[in-house]
């Protein structure tokens, strides 16, 4: 098994889910108009990725092979539902504005995927560490492309006005096109800097 | 131990579901009274934001108090104008949008209903309109001044429009500016309040320009206003005859 600290760091460079495995691309263009619902969704999949990891971890000796990716999909439901919750509890109107995209959260290849790949076969805690990293790359990654849009698009940072007040705000940049285009130069500029991801 | 067995199967997938399902029970039990407290501060905003009120939304609790302090009276109206019911404003009690829906099916039906006007002490009488959208559910609050037909303000909302499109009966405040210094018009035959797609007629005073790119949308919201309004003729044509 590879050390923590290779645990930890892979999923934030080398293994980014978004620029390399190119996964939780749909929500990461949903959610990424503001940075406030960037960070709040980042968090969210944090979470729910270490904790379903970590469950899942717990449990890996027990779950019946041929039922383990209905447990799964259920710990990582059940997750889901839970940040859901406690969000419309204390975080109401960031939840209103992130309304569906909390609970697809379960769908984000991510969460499933690290499970699958990794949990089911490591002890808890560097599960643990495994889906947070994940969490944290993808997270990362969104809130670079939330704060392009909303700077751009808005020419707000968190809701604040940080460009002069004569800046035409781009209406491209608010659209998920732009994040798609955005998203494909992180992968690009992350590919130049990164030569042992290129490809031959 | 033999973990693929059928039974062993069977016996833990059952396990891990009603285990889970307690706690989804548990938490669902538990914040149950905090998140209808915001979505109750949330909708007595809308209504505040209607009539046009400067108030400091920064937290449900002061969201209430300016409520509470600016309300006078609030009532349940039948299809006759008639009051057949108090709603408690020293609670700050409201009709939520649940039972909006329900109310918006019996309009429709043609069955009885109770509808919800809101009265401030400055005059300003709110009144809810609910409808169907594109993707889902659209609703509002309407404000009217105290004498005559005029609107104060309007504020909408919806379930899953898309945004940036639809969206923006929510979002853009210049398609619900334009509600303010319109009147309703029960005597007009095509609509009492209209949305008009491609603009309003020129020196019409009861319609409103529609969303351009989205039709479906504006024709929802179009309809909603104006089946909740006539909803509310036989009170309110009796507040404009006086």
């Amino acid at each position: 098994m590879a050390n923590l600290k290779e645990t930890f760091l892979n999923p934030i460079l080398k293994g980014n889910p978004i620029t390399v495995l190119v996964l939780g691309i749909c929500s990461s263009l949903a959610v990424t108009v503001e940075l406030k619902g960037a960070c709040v969704m980042a968090l969210s999949v944090i979470i729910v990725t270490g904790v379903s990891s970590l469950i899942c971890s717990l449990l890996r000796k027990t779950i019946p092979n041929r039922v383990r990716i209905i447990i799964q999909l259920v710990v990582v439901a059940m997750m889901v539902i839970l940040v859901d919750q406690v969000l419309k509890a204390f975080a109401y109107t960031i939840d209103k504005q992130l309304s569906v995209y909390i609970g697809l959260i379960i769908t984000n290849c991510i969460v499933m995927g690290r499970i699958e790949a990794f949990a089911l076969g490591n002890k808890p805690w560097p599960s643990l560490v495994d889906g947070f990293a994940n969490g944290l790359g993808y997270g990362l990654i969104i809130i670079v492309v939330a704060f392009f849009r909303e700077l751009l698009g808005s020419g707000t940072l968190f809701g604040l006005h940080v460009l002069p007040a004569g800046y035409v705000p781009n209406n491209l940049v608010i659209l998920p096109p732009f994040a798609l285009i955005l998203l494909g130069c992180i992968i690009w500029a992350h590919r130049a800097f990164d030569k042992e991801l290129q490809e031959k | 131990m033999n973990t693929n067995g059928n039974i062993y199967t069977v016996v833990y997938t059952a396990i891990i579901v009603i285990a889970v399902a307690a706690v989804l029970a548990f938490a669902s039990q538990r914040l149950k009274p905090l998140q209808d407290a915001n979505e109750k501060a949330e909708t007595i905003s809308q209504i505040l934001n209607a009539a046009q009120f400067e108030f400091d939304a920064s937290s449900n609790d002061a969201i209430l108090a300016f409520y509470k302090e600016n309300i006078s009276f609030a009532m349940l109206l039948d299809a006759g104008g008639e009051t057949v019911g108090e709603l408690n404003t020293e609670e700050a009690e409201i009709v939520g949008l649940s039972e909006l829906k329900a109310q918006n099916a019996n309009i429709k039906n043609g069955a009885d209903y109770a509808i919800p006007i809101y009265f401030f002490k400055n005059g300003v009488k709110v009144v809810p309109i609910y409808g169907a959208g594109l993707w889902g559910p659209v609703w509002g609050y309407i404000a009217l001044a105290p004498q005559g037909s005029e609107i104060v303000g309007a504020y909408f909302d919806h379930a899953s429009e898309t945004p940036g499109l639809g969206g923006k009966i929510k979002d853009d405040p210049a398609f619900r500016g334009q509600f303010a210094g319109k009147s309703v018009d029960y005597a007009d035959a095509a609509y009492i309040l209209g949305i008009v797609k491609g603009g309003a007629p020129e020196g019409k005073a009861n319609a409103v320009d529609a969303i351009s790119g989205a039709t479906m949308t504006s024709k929802g919201l179009d309809e909603a206003i104006n089946v909740w309004l006539r909803a509310y003729a036989g009170f309110l044509n009796q507040q404009v005859e006086e």
